[in-house]
């Protein structure tokens, strides 16, 4: 099982993206600055836009299901619980688990930006695509439901995962970091080597860690928590 | 002061609530009234029920500045210089001294670079800088900021923090998700569920949510050490 993207080419006006690679099996975090083409990557490993040059091969698996930025984009039911079931899911049991059961009359849009992205999340995770690819999960969610995502997400343990986020704080543990840096995705390799590579868009706990000769095993604060803590007795 | 009383507004229930002048950032759970909360600061909503004063008159007969968390959903023009300047011709100031406010206020955000561009070409925090000079430039009475840099990078959003501090409103309120840069204001005001679990210097907040995920995580760290 593997996503190849072979010697990929995008342009629009002086923008330009290039990406060379491979994605097996596991999780895998793409940083990079707003505007560095993590969107856009996202959407051409998703297939849904096509590159200038090169093609993207994806191995050994069905389609790829993308979750986007804005959750409003996915949106075609009038209420939540039509939401759900237009994902083919039972209603009930999706909206219980992500607290939103009270809701299930609302009307998607007239949910906070939060609660909507956790709806869209819930329904997205609870199809357990062999290949998932997430646009910036994080963005609007607390720190509560960071944390249920991450756990949602060490709990997928087969198929590949791609995560573009910029995060900073509330990261899942992953296998491999990558970056979109100056219109090109540059492979920081598997953690935890990644980690002492990995530069100014790694999250600041990394960052804390790395300028302290701390050697956190992976990604997460935990992570972070547990070497400095280590260090320090 | 901005005083809230007998507040009864969609999820929100505030009995009393008094905010200081200065920088106060609004910290709680998706759903909890944040949005809600800036809304009628704003006067972009009027209560059901309960009044909201600011130094003694409605948000409505106050200069208000609002940055939207999708600052590109609150542009309406195509030129950087037309967007920032907009606020002022809805108001037929002269074109000269328009001309000279958004000259200043450009300089000061340091955005004079982009003023010649296309509003719909810039980036996530171009648009939200823009956005935020958009906001200031009638010298506002109170900025309110909903979660802009919840889609900026770090270092975007560290810059427009920066730059954030040079707007000099009376009033600025903002929410966030990011602990730290909530931590940065002068007071922090804690919502769940729509009512005021905590209002106070960050110090004491953040005392008080220490065994939740609101505790700044790099503060937990800086401890261990």
């Amino acid at each position: 099982m593997q996503v190849t993207l072979a010697d990929i080419r995008f342009s629009r006006d002086d923008w330009r993206l290039e990406a060379d690679a491979d994605f097996g099996r596991g999780i895998h975090f793409v940083a990079g600055a707003v505007g560095s083409g993590k969107s856009t990557l996202a959407l051409i490993m998703a297939g849904l836009i096509a590159p200038d040059e090169g093609s993207v091969v994806r191995d050994g698996m069905n389609a790829a299901m993308l979750s986007l930025q804005f959750p409003e984009s996915h949106v075609t039911g009038w209420t939540v619980e039509e939401e759900v079931r237009s994902w083919g899911l039972e209603p009930a049991t999706v909206l219980r688990d992500v607290n939103l059961a009270e809701k299930a009359g609302t009307r998607p849009l007239e949910l906070s930006r939060g609660e909507l992205k956790r709806l869209e999340l819930a329904c997205i995770l609870a199809l357990k695509s062999e290949l998932l690819i997430l646009d910036e999960p994080f963005c609007s969610l607390d720190c509560v439901q960071k944390r249920t995502l991450c756990r949602r997400l060490a709990e997928r343990t087969a198929g590949i995962t791609i995560i573009f986020s910029h995060e900073q704080y509330i990261l899942p543990a992953v296998d491999t970091v990558w970056e979109m840096k100056e219109g090109r995705l540059v492979n920081h390799g598997t953690v935890p080597h990644a980690l002492e590579v990995w530069g100014d868009t790694a999250p600041l706990h990394i960052r804390w860690a790395v300028a302290r000769g701390i050697h956190p095993a992976n990604i997460r604060i935990e992570d972070v928590q547990e070497a400095a803590c280590r260090t320090c007795d | 002061m901005i005083e809230l009383e007998g507040i009864r507004h969609h999820i929100l229930a505030i009995p009393r609530l008094s905010l200081e002048k200065g920088r106060t950032a609004v910290i709680g759970a998706n759903g909890s009234g944040k949005t809600t909360l800036l809304e009628l600061c704003a006067g972009i909503a009027v209560p059901h029920r309960g009044n909201v004063l600011i130094d003694g008159r409605g948000p409505r007969s106050c200069e208000v500045g609002w940055v939207c968390e999708f600052p590109d959903r609150n542009l309406l023009f195509e030129r950087v210089g037309d967007e920032i300047a907009s606020p002022l011709r809805f108001r037929h100031v002269e074109e000269a001294v328009i001309r000279e406010r958004v000259a200043c206020i450009s300089e000061h955000l340091a955005i004079s670079h982009l003023l010649e561009r296309r509003t719909r070409d810039l980036s996530g925090g171009e648009k939200a800088l823009v956005s935020l000079a958009t906001a200031s430039i009638t010298h506002p009475q109170v900025l309110v900021i909903d979660e802009a840099d919840s889609h900026l990078d770090a270092a975007t959003a560290a810059r427009t923090y920066d730059l954030v501090e040079e707007v000099q409103a009376p009033y600025m309120l903002y929410c966030t998700q990011d602990m730290h840069h909530a931590a940065a204001a002068d007071h922090v005001l804690y919502l769940a569920q729509g009512r005021i679990c905590a209002y106070g210097p960050p110090d004491a907040v953040f005392s008080a949510l220490r065994k939740t995920c609101f505790y700044p995580p790099l503060w937990r760290l800086d401890q261990c050490r």
